[in-house]
């Protein structure tokens, strides 16, 4: 699905800055920005002047929107390296945007059924965000053993490598 | 979802294994439902499934209970085939 979507991004980028007399630009910074949205924390890890083979600048054509295409891309490939802060933080920012949990109440500690008053239910959905926010799999044995945001960091620290 | 709000100490063997399913089978719902195109059907179809497991959550049948399990599962495959359709 993801996959065929990109494809028709790339399609419609790749086929457009031809013909140069019929700059169309509305369509084209829509996609990739509703895309970036998706990864908040990635940086724009490189700039604009390390781009390889920058196109011709064609009198007529557009280059920003082109450029903007290229960097996206690359923000997609190129994630930066997560530490055990960046992970804490992005759980914690994950389960605050969850709309059961009291962020007053949220700690690193904090119990999901104890202290936040959540049930089972609720925990399979948080997991299910996290699978979402860190782009793998929590299998079913793991994922209700996970009951503290902290657990949640360790756990995903392990699976991803990440030591201090 | 046999008496799952109780400690987890409480609950017999088969009862565990029961609770186990039933999240499952909720993980498995959401997961088909997160690939319903539209976000307002999606944010329905999540309401509905879970106001389905909360409506249920007292149920201590044993039989009641796993005749519910089927039935939850019969209405999943009944979503992933319609989604099939519609994608197709």
């Amino acid at each position: 699905m993801a996959a065929r979507v990109l494809t028709a991004c790339v399609r419609r980028h790749l086929v457009l800055p031809r013909p140069a007399a019929a700059p169309r630009p509305h369509p084209r910074p829509a996609a990739p920005r509703a895309l970036c949205t998706r990864r908040p924390l990635a940086p724009a890890p490189l700039g604009p002047q390390v781009r390889p083979d920058p196109p011709p600048a064609l009198p007529g054509s557009l280059p920003v929107p082109v450029s903007g295409v290229l960097q996206f891309y690359r923000c997609y490939s190129d994630e930066p390296p997560l530490s055990l802060e960046t992970i804490t933080e992005r759980v914690l920012y994950i389960l605050k945007l969850y709309d059961k949990v009291d962020p007053e109440k949220l700690t690193v500690d904090s119990h999901f059924m104890k202290d936040l008053g959540l049930d089972s239910l609720d925990q399979v959905e948080i997991i299910m965000a996290m699978e979402d926010e860190f782009g793998f799999e929590i299998p079913d044995g793991d994922a209700e053993k996970l009951m503290c945001p902290q657990e949640i960091v360790d756990y995903i620290a392990d699976r991803k490598d990440v030591y201090e | 979802m046999a008496a799952s709000r109780l400690p987890p100490v409480t609950l017999t063997l088969k009862q565990f294994l029961r609770r186990q399913q039933v999240l499952q089978l909720y993980r498995r719902i959401l997961k088909v439902i997160h690939q319903v195109p539209t976000k307002a059907d999606q944010h329905y179809l999540k309401e509905w499934a879970r106001e389905e497991f909360k409506r249920n959550k007292d149920a201590t049948d044993e039989d009641a209970i796993r005749m519910m399990i089927t039935q939850g599962n019969m209405q999943l495959q009944e979503l992933e085939r319609t989604l099939q359709l519609a994608n197709s």
